[in-house]
């Protein structure tokens, strides 16, 4: 080959060899941009969960439900605050403080249950006459407001952190992204499954008490 | 809140994507929060203040029927300066996936991103070529929201991932209120139908009402059909024959007449043939107080809860048609008791809920420094249940 010739191919592979890197460069920020969504949807879903969970509590203890009502959503609503309490989110992605059981996801998979648990009791509780009943007093409509919106936010931040830990999971089951480890250490994320059906006669834009 | 609201789809042109962007941007604006509208438009077309114009409209042909776009390297750095001076806590794109003003705010924008699907019908074959291209862009939604089941299920099918469904928003009580005209009222002997909707396009179906026509005229001969809508009647008219003299063509009506003519008339008719991911007009009907008569589609079948709200014929059947327009308009009273049920059904759509729902998910997308810090809510919490256990106590 003479000499323009090697001139041509080493151009090819340095051509080559930018768009790989070109490429490769663009699928690290789309991860980058992946995983920090999937970490402020989880912190949104974490929010509502909690702040239902808190809510629910309070309600229980309000006296405005009859006692075996308060009991039942008292247990559901305090172990949900408890296991959210410790589910706080680690800041740098670093390993939480005190991690029982293996992360695998960026909320706790334990955590499903017991939010399970409080969405039937508080649909067992909650039903339409109770709604009312409760409403007529203002503070116990403060609650209910509150806590419809609460149930409303937790369903769309649930399904925003499941969208977006599908879609990183996609874009993570490249083989090219799983070759070449762009993920880093980067948790493989996973969905949160649970019942965030709220109850039937709760109302999710139930305006607060004029006060 | 700042919102920076994006319309791929000239404001000029009647559609359902402008409209429920222009009465979202005015029902959030009422509300107190700043909103700011991008929208193709020439410099020299009147705009409502809170929409910018993003420069020359061009009519293309996408997705199965013409729409008026911006798209190019000017509309690309006004959408940047928009976006750059508007400094939003939220950019909310409508149907991010066409090639106009939207699919450059998605590609450009910084803030977190809430997208609205509004289509029940994407082409896969345009969608599959298309998707190496946007599908990075898309994974910057932070938040989707589909107008209606159908439009859900297309965007799950053909894009994975999930969405919240909110329904298009109806001003229920301008139709519920708006002044019933004499001429477009329907008597017992001369009982009016409406049709509402591009005569020319053949989804909207004018040819199956028109096919309905001349049976319809055998039994009612009184019978007046209103048609209103833009576009070419030639097609109908040979159609029609001589089934001519109980239709009128109204043309191109404004929001005020609409809502009158739907007040007005016995029962409204919908008997679209496809491409419909939600059914806003059969909202409105029904937020008039009228009955409907629409096709079995899907968005429809959901709209109408399975039948309950409204009658539901086999789509692009004349002959059912008929049979369905005759039975109601032979029973008054079902016919009140349709469209009351109806009229009871739509207040979830109406303005007040929808904007309501729409702003419960821009507060999700919002950086959670935005909202109220968790340890000051549970302090809270623990003080109101100490006081609450005094209380007992006491």
């Amino acid at each position: 080959m003479t000499g323009e010739d090697w001139l041509t191919v080493a151009l090819a592979v340095l051509l080559f060899v930018g768009v790989v890197a070109w490429y490769l460069a663009s699928l690290a920020s789309r991860l980058d941009r992946l995983h920090h969504r999937v970490e402020s949807a989880g912190a949104a879903l974490d929010n509502q969960l909690l702040r239902r969970a808190a809510t629910s509590r309070v309600l229980a203890g309000s006296g405005l439900l009859d006692p075996a009502s308060s009991l039942l959503l008292a247990g559901a609503a305090s172990e949900a605050v408890a296991v959210g309490e410790a589910d706080t989110l680690p800041d740098d992605g670093g390993p939480p403080p005190d991690a029982a059981e293996p992360r695998d996801g960026t909320l706790n998979r334990a955590r499903e249950e017991f939010e399970s648990d409080l969405s039937q009791a508080l649909r067992a509780t909650l039903t339409a006459d109770v709604v009312e009943d409760v409403s007529a007093d203002p503070y116990g409509r403060d609650l209910l407001a509150d806590l419809g919106a609460a149930c409303w936010r937790a369903t769309l931040a649930r399904r925003f952190y499941n969208d977006a830990v599908s879609t990183a999971r996609r874009l993570r089951g490249k083989r090219l992204v799983r070759w070449t480890r762009l993920a880093g250490r980067a948790r493989w994320p996973r969905t949160f499954e649970m019942d965030d059906e709220p109850p039937a006669g709760l109302p999710r834009n139930l305006s607060p008490s004029p006060s | 809140m700042r919102v920076g609201i994006v319309c791929p789809y000239s404001l000029d042109v009647p559609g359902g994507v402008q409209f429920h962007v222009r009465d979202l941007a005015e029902h959030l604006i009422a509300a107190g929060h700043h909103v700011s509208v991008l929208a193709p438009a020439d410099d020299d077309t009147p705009v409502p203040a809170y929409v910018e114009a993003a420069g020359r409209a061009v009519p293309v042909k996408y997705n199965g029927s013409v729409a008026r776009v911006s798209f190019g390297p000017v509309s690309n750095a006004r959408v940047r300066r928009w976006l750059t001076d508007g400094d939003f806590d939220v950019v909310h794109i409508h149907e991010p996936i066409t090639p106009s003003l939207s699919l450059l705010a998605l590609w450009n924008a910084t803030e977190p991103i809430v997208a609205t699907f509004h289509t029940a019908n994407l082409r896969s074959r345009a969608m599959q070529a298309a998707y190496p291209v946007v599908r990075p862009a898309l994974e910057k939604i932070s938040a989707r929201i589909a107008v209606s089941e159908d439009a859900r299920r297309t965007l799950v099918d053909h894009l994975g991932g999930d969405a919240v469904v909110i329904p298009n928003g109806v001003y229920v009580d301008a139709f519920a209120s708006a002044p019933v005209r004499e001429q477009w009222t329907g008597t017992p002997d001369a009982p009016t139908l409406a049709f509402l909707g591009r005569i020319d396009e053949p989804r909207k179906g004018l040819h199956v009402l028109c096919a309905a026509v001349p049976a319809l005229l055998e039994k009612w001969p009184g019978l007046r059909v209103l048609v209103a809508g833009r576009g070419d009647r030639d097609d109908a008219l040979e159609q029609l024959g001589p089934a001519l003299r109980a239709v009128e063509f109204l043309g191109a009506v404004t929001d005020e007449e609409k809502a009158s003519l739907l007040r007005s008339v016995d029962v409204y008719v919908a008997p679209h043939t496809g491409g419909e991911s939600f059914g806003i007009v059969l909202v409105e009907a029904m937020s008039a107080g009228t009955c409907v008569v629409a096709s079995r589609l899907g968005a429809f079948r959901r709209v109408l809860d399975d039948g309950s709200l409204g009658l539901l014929f086999p789509t692009g059947d004349a002959a059912a048609l008929v049979d369905a327009i005759d039975s109601v308009l032979a029973d008054p009273a079902r016919r009140k008791s349709l469209a009351e049920a109806g009229h009871a059904a739509v207040r979830r759509y109406d303005w007040s809920v929808v904007a309501q729902d729409i702003l419960a998910v821009y507060e999700t997308v919002l950086t959670p420094a935005g909202s109220e810090p968790l340890e000051d809510r549970n302090s809270v919490v623990e003080a109101r249940l100490r006081r609450l256990i005094s209380r007992w106590r006491a």
